[in-house]
């Protein structure tokens, strides 16, 4: 055995460098002297392993005979030979080690080749380790994943073996997929994934037909128990009990659909073949698609004992196969399923057909289970809805995929350009299609969105699935693009119908809907930045804008919050679009939507809760739906952001202190003192909006840098008890930062020259805040349309309810209540109560008698005529400029104006039908968006005008430019449209009369 | 082998920085610092001490997966420790920790202790990123910092056994839920809640031919 004495020679003792070739020959000594195993030299044989290990190594890196003499002496037999005594876990794991450390670091090529070609480690391989014993099997696992990395088309006939037809690396590795170590089933994936991706023919069409089959079964199997268990946990955790399990469970489905895309994107097409088809028929049309529309009583016991899921969990499950694979023949077919698929398809006759399919696609039962077979429970029924469906659903989906790509003139598709010529929003012909009624149906969200979000996620997620062949889409998700303008009407009503629900006081529909509503209405009706949209669709649309600002009005109030909310909140959405891959992550919305934030869910996910919240909620539907009519042509951005953050001085900005600062004639010197000692001779200037520290420019007179800016609006200042000339400022980062830092921008003593300076700056501070925050409140104001000024436009419709919180709310603002007084009404703990009762009950029109005092409170105050001073937050110093801006003009004025820029027919509606003329608005733009031939005939509402004249004028859809929707004439446009008749006239006379009916009633009460 | 808890790790960064050399440098100290020899490894094991109990440490490397969405989104999620790696003598690899940090943060559970770690500290001639950048980094993003050297072993025992207390000191707090395995903790055969204090058996200082 031992042909060279000299190879021998070196190794009785142990020589003195460890990485020598003599050490190598040393350590083959030791082996080959304790082949047994035995308590007394297991130590000696780790140590020995891991030396080896070691000089083997460093052989490969720097002395090429380290190697030869290894394979020569062909001591992979050794490792053999210890392995297959019971050798325990101790000298096992090392053993592992050592190969995992040989095949990790070598990178000679050939050593690699010698060390694969005698076959040991495929036997290694197959060795029957403890697997019970975690170590071993984390130690194992690792090792076969090492040597997939090392795979490639020189390698893998190393390891597939193309004769026997045997590829233990492989079929050894998927006995664990489902092994109940996480980190154990990663490794045997990835080890799949780095099989597959080797381009070897013969290797793969092993895999195709000799594994694929039961492996991808077994997979599929083991998804749909998995999902099984995901939709009993759905169903028992109404209360947030068990987060973590579902959040598991959740975040487990997505690992399993990533596995499933990676495997599909590596595009082998044998493999992709049975996978589409496993996954198709096994799970995603009997387990997800079936368990969407309603169960069939009249069936036989099979369809009564298929398992399913609940609704909510079957659009979750959908929506993240879409969001997740792109695999083309798998998502289109599936989508050609759930969108055109009758009913025919899921009723299990045709006998005939099955069999042709079954006899086509049928997995040979010859084939080995290559892992315990799965159970009965689910597979067997998911097999049998599978072959009575496949059939069918193939062929379906196959032949029209066919169709739709090649020509367009199915009949369908005429008929539906047929009607759409006639520029009417259409029905869309969802009847008869289960799957697709189910999600419009889930569409509703009368009770609330738990269900609707999901659809609506489905309804994105396929529409935005590269994978499905756009035609199928055009005629649901997009504007089709063969008619010019015609869209899904039923769909967008629907989608309409969410936004004005959620536009509406008290919503039950969750911020994410809404948006996600918005976000489909526009990929509906949007193409290239033009709307198609309907007329009659937009005006109710702009009705929901309306209902939205008129909510927001009712929180409008000069708090200090609300403006910092309101900045918080644009920014917040200006952050970015939502994204729905993450949205679908969270297991937290598959669990009926809750309004407690104790629960750690997102406010957008979840109800406000408290009044702080809903006015969040009501800001930020105010905005998405503002956005959405902007997107829509109805007006262009020309009021947000508030700030216009170019007009802004920047840090280090040189600015020209001469001409630059109208505020401030002469700036005002002072040291400014930091919390750590440091002293800073700076010049305080104080602008419309900012705060600013200059340094004077040495170089030029009269121009300084910048050094520090901050808003006005931020800032909060003290005075020095012990010194007269000190003040501290403190400046606040917006709320609306991005930053998480909440530490002040800036916190230091400002020390002026003497008492009047100190005072003249503090006085200037206060007013500039006052007015800096007044400033934006009356931008605000003007976006919300309060008729705080003159230059507001003709006030339009908006609900009795809104009209009379309004009233009050700009009372309150023009009144101030930063009055002591007033602010402390406000905070009365009746106030919130008034607001939610008034909240609830905004069908009856009794005004609360809580809203009566709150009324009366701010009342008595704008009766007397001055009700346009604001008043700022110190008291001694009065704000003449902005007195001066509302320009004399009394808002009490205002109402007597005469309608001029509009020309409505409309008469005079009395007090008592207001109520009612909102319902009749409401009720018109149903009607609206469903036509009936009832329309011409009903009561010379100006909806019906409306409608006649956007019908005589959509011949040509993008008649309406967009102008910007402050504009008094597109208000007078608008009046076309339902909703926003501008009739300031009657609105404001019944909104007088209204209030001071209520101050009245409010006195009586008071008294 | 029995532990009162097992901690699971990953180790992420770019390639090239170390990785599987820290990771074979802490399990199994034996390897040598010689200068001709970088030598590493995928997977480790190793039993430490803390507060008196024998915690297991399982490492796992994710080098060479990125390809597959699917793998690295799954070892985030079932690791309770991360050793986010950059090399100080390459500025780029710094400059990747934003990305790396982000993916953590998506795809981990939000518990996941993770530690940012400088290697080749050895290097100092060949510095490219400053000890105060990386520590800056770590201050703004929550991370615990430590610059380390696979090569001398300067650290790599520190590195690991502080994430090891981190996550220990989350336990204890209750921020972790221990029965939930997917959180990349699991508890040792022979502990329970009810009779935590026990010690488990002395030899698993033996375990991967570790010391400690």
């Amino acid at each position: 055995m031992f042909r060279s004495r000299s190879w021998f020679g070196g190794g009785l003792w142990k020589p003195k460098n460890p990485h020598s070739l003599e050490h190598l020959k040393y350590l083959y000594n030791v082996l080959s002297k304790n082949q047994t195993v035995s308590e007394s030299n297991r130590g000696l044989l780790v140590e020995t392993l891991r030396s080896i290990a070691e000089i083997l190594i460093w052989g490969d890196q720097n002395d090429g005979s380290v190697f030869d003499f290894f394979l020569e002496k062909n001591m992979l037999s050794f490792f053999l030979k210890i392995m297959r005594q019971k050798c325990g876990s101790y000298v096992c794991v090392q053993l592992l080690q050592t190969l995992n450390i040989l095949f990790e670091n070598i990178r000679n090529e050939t050593s690699l080749y010698y060390l694969l070609s005698n076959n040991h480690v495929n036997s290694i391989i197959v060795h029957k380790f403890d697997f019970s014993d975690e170590e071993v099997m984390a130690y194992y696992i690792s090792f076969l994943k090492t040597l997939s990395f090392k795979l490639n088309t020189h390698t893998i006939h190393f390891f597939y073996n193309e004769h026997t037809n045997d590829f233990p690396l492989y079929t050894e590795a998927i006995k664990f997929f489902n092994h109940s170590e996480s980190m154990v089933r990663i490794a045997v994936r990835t080890l799949t994934l780095n099989v597959y991706k080797v381009d070897d023919k013969s290797m793969l069409k092993f895999i195709g037909d000799r594994t694929a089959a039961p492996y991808f079964s077994n997979l599929v199997w083991f998804i749909g128990n998995h999902v099984l268990e995901l939709d009993n946990c759905v169903r028992n955790d109404a209360d947030h009990q068990s987060k973590g399990k579902l959040a598991d469970l959740v975040a487990e489905h997505l690992d399993h659909l990533h596995y499933l895309n990676d495997i599909l994107c590596l595009d082998i097409g044998d493999l992709n073949c049975v996978l589409t088809d496993q996954l198709l028929h096994r799970l995603l049309m009997p387990l997800y698609v079936l368990s969407l529309a309603p169960r069939l009583s009249s069936q036989d016991s099979v369809t009564q004992s298929r398992p399913y899921v609940s609704k909510v969990v079957a659009l979750f499950l959908l929506s993240q196969v879409f969001l997740i694979i792109t695999h083309a023949p798998l998502v289109h077919t599936l989508a050609w399923i759930i969108l055109n698929s009758d009913s025919t398809s899921i009723s299990d006759d045709d006998q005939a057909h099955n069999m042709t399919a079954l006899a086509q696609s049928s997995i040979p039962s010859s084939i080995p289970k290559l892992v315990s077979p799965p159970k009965p429970t689910i597979n067997e029924e998911l097999e049998l809805s599978y072959e009575e469906k496949k059939a069918i659903v193939w062929k379906k989906a196959h032949t029209s995929a066919e169709q739709t790509s090649a020509d367009n003139t199915d009949t369908a598709t005429t008929n539906e350009e047929g009607e759409s010529s006639s520029q009417e929003p259409v029905p869309s012909p969802a009847v008869g299609r289960p799957f697709l009624e189910a999600i419009f149906a889930s569409l509703d969200c009368t009770e609330n969105d738990f269900v609707a979000l999901f659809a609506l996620c489905l309804l994105y997620s396929m529409g935005h699935n590269k994978g499905v062949n756009e035609c199928l889409l055009d005629k649901v998700l997009f504007p089709a693009k063969n008619s010019q303008h015609w869209y899904n009407g039923n769909l967008i009503e629907r989608l309409i119908q969410i936004i004005s629900l959620s536009c509406q006081m008290n919503s039950k529909v969750r911020l994410v809907s809404l948006e996600m509503s918005i976000g489909l209405i526009q990929q509906l009706a949007l193409r290239d930045n033009h709307s198609y949209l309907h007329d009659g669709h937009l005006a109710a649309i702009e009705g929901a804008r309306e209902e939205s600002t008129g909510q927001l009005r009712t929180f409008y109030k000069s708090d200090e919050i609300f403006l910092d909310m309101f900045e918080e909140e644009y920014n917040e959405r200006k952050k970015g679009a939502l994204n729905v891959e993450w949205l679908m992550m969270d297991s937290n919305i598959l669990l009926p939507p809750t309004g407690t934030p104790m629960t750690g869910i997102e406010f957008s996910k979840r109800l406000p809760c408290g009044e702080g919240e809903r006015t969040r909620r009501t800001i930020r539907a105010f905005l998405l739906v503002r956005e959405l009519s902007q997107s829509l042509g109805m007006g262009n951005e020309n009021q947000l952001p508030l700030t216009n953050p170019s007009a802004c001085v920047q840090v280090d900005q040189v600015l020209d202190l001469s001409t630059c600062l109208p505020y401030n004639s002469d700036l005002i010197a002072c040291t400014v003192v930091t919390k750590d000692g440091q002293k800073i001779r700076r010049f305080l200037v104080i602008d419309a909006l900012q705060l600013i520290l200059v340094e004077p420019d040495t170089r030029r007179l009269g121009w300084g840098v910048a050094k520090f800016v901050g808003f006005l609006q931020d800032l909060e200042e003290t005075g020095d008890k012990d010194d007269s000339r000190c003040l501290h400022i403190t400046v606040h980062r917006p709320l609306s930062s991005n930053t998480p830092n909440r530490l002040p921008l800036l916190a230091a003593k400002f020390v002026f020259d003497d008492h009047i300076r100190c005072m003249a700056a503090r006085q200037r501070l206060t007013k500039g805040k006052a007015k800096a925050r007044q400033k934006k409140m009356q931008q605000i104001a003007r976006l919300l349309e309060i008729p705080a000024n003159q230059a507001t436009p003709s006030p339009p419709t908006y609900s009795l309810q809104a009209m009379r919180l309004q009233d009050r709310a700009s009372r309150s603002l023009l009144g101030g209540p930063n009055r002591p007084l007033f602010s402390s009404a406000i905070k009365a703990p009746g106030f919130a109560a008034a607001v939610r009762r008034e909240e609830s009950g905004r069908s009856s029109r009794t005004p609360s008698p809580s809203s009566r005092t709150s009324s009366e409170n701010t009342g008595t105050r704008s009766r007397e005529g001055s009700p346009k001073m604001p008043r700022p937050r110190s008291e001694e110093i009065p704000l003449e400029d902005m007195s001066s801006q509302e320009g004399g003009s009394s808002s009490s004025s205002l109402p007597l104006q005469d309608p001029t820029n509009t020309s409505t027919p409309v008469a005079n509606q009395n007090k008592v039908g207001r109520g009612a003329t909102r319902r009749r608005h409401m009720e018109a733009s149903r009607r609206l968006l469903s036509p009936s031939p009832r329309r011409a005939s009903e009561s010379p509402s100006r909806m019906a005008q409306a409608m006649e004249r956007s019908s005589s004028m959509s011949n040509s859809p993008s008649a309406t430019p967009p102008i910007p929707s402050s504009h008094p004439e597109t208000e007078t446009s608008f009046t076309e449209v339902p909703q926003d008749t501008g009739d300031p006239n009657g609105n404001n006379s019944f909104k007088r009369s209204d209030s001071a009916d209520r101050k009245k009633k409010g006195s009586v009460e008071i008294i | 082998m029995s532990y009162a808890y097992l901690f699971k790790y990953i180790i992420i960064g770019d390639t090239g920085v170390g990785k599987s050399c820290l990771l074979l440098q802490f399990t199994d100290k034996r390897f040598q610092p010689v200068h001709d020899l970088t030598i590493g490894v995928e997977f480790g094991a190793r039993m430490i001490t803390i507060d008196g109990k024998q915690i297991k440490l399982q490492i796992w490397d994710t080098a060479g997966q990125e390809a597959f969405r699917s793998i690295t989104r799954s070892y985030y999620r079932g690791a309770a420790g991360a050793l986010l790696v950059y090399d100080i003598t390459r500025r780029d690899t710094f400059n990747h920790l934003t990305t790396w940090l982000e993916d953590a943060r998506q795809h981990s559970n939000s518990n996941m202790v993770i530690m940012l770690i400088g290697n080749k500290s050895d290097l100092e001639g060949r510095r490219e990123v400053k000890r105060e950048e990386g520590e800056a980094f770590a201050r703004e993003h929550g991370l615990i910092f430590m610059e380390t050297s696979a090569k001398t072993a300067a650290n790599v025992e520190e590195a690991f056994i502080n994430t090891a207390k981190e996550v220990y000191e989350k336990i204890q707090e209750g921020v972790f839920d221990i029965n939930n395995e997917a959180n990349g903790i699991k508890i040792g055969p022979q502990h329970s809640p009810t009779n935590p204090s026990l010690p488990s058996g002395g030899q698993g200082g033996m375990q991967g031919g570790g010391c400690c």
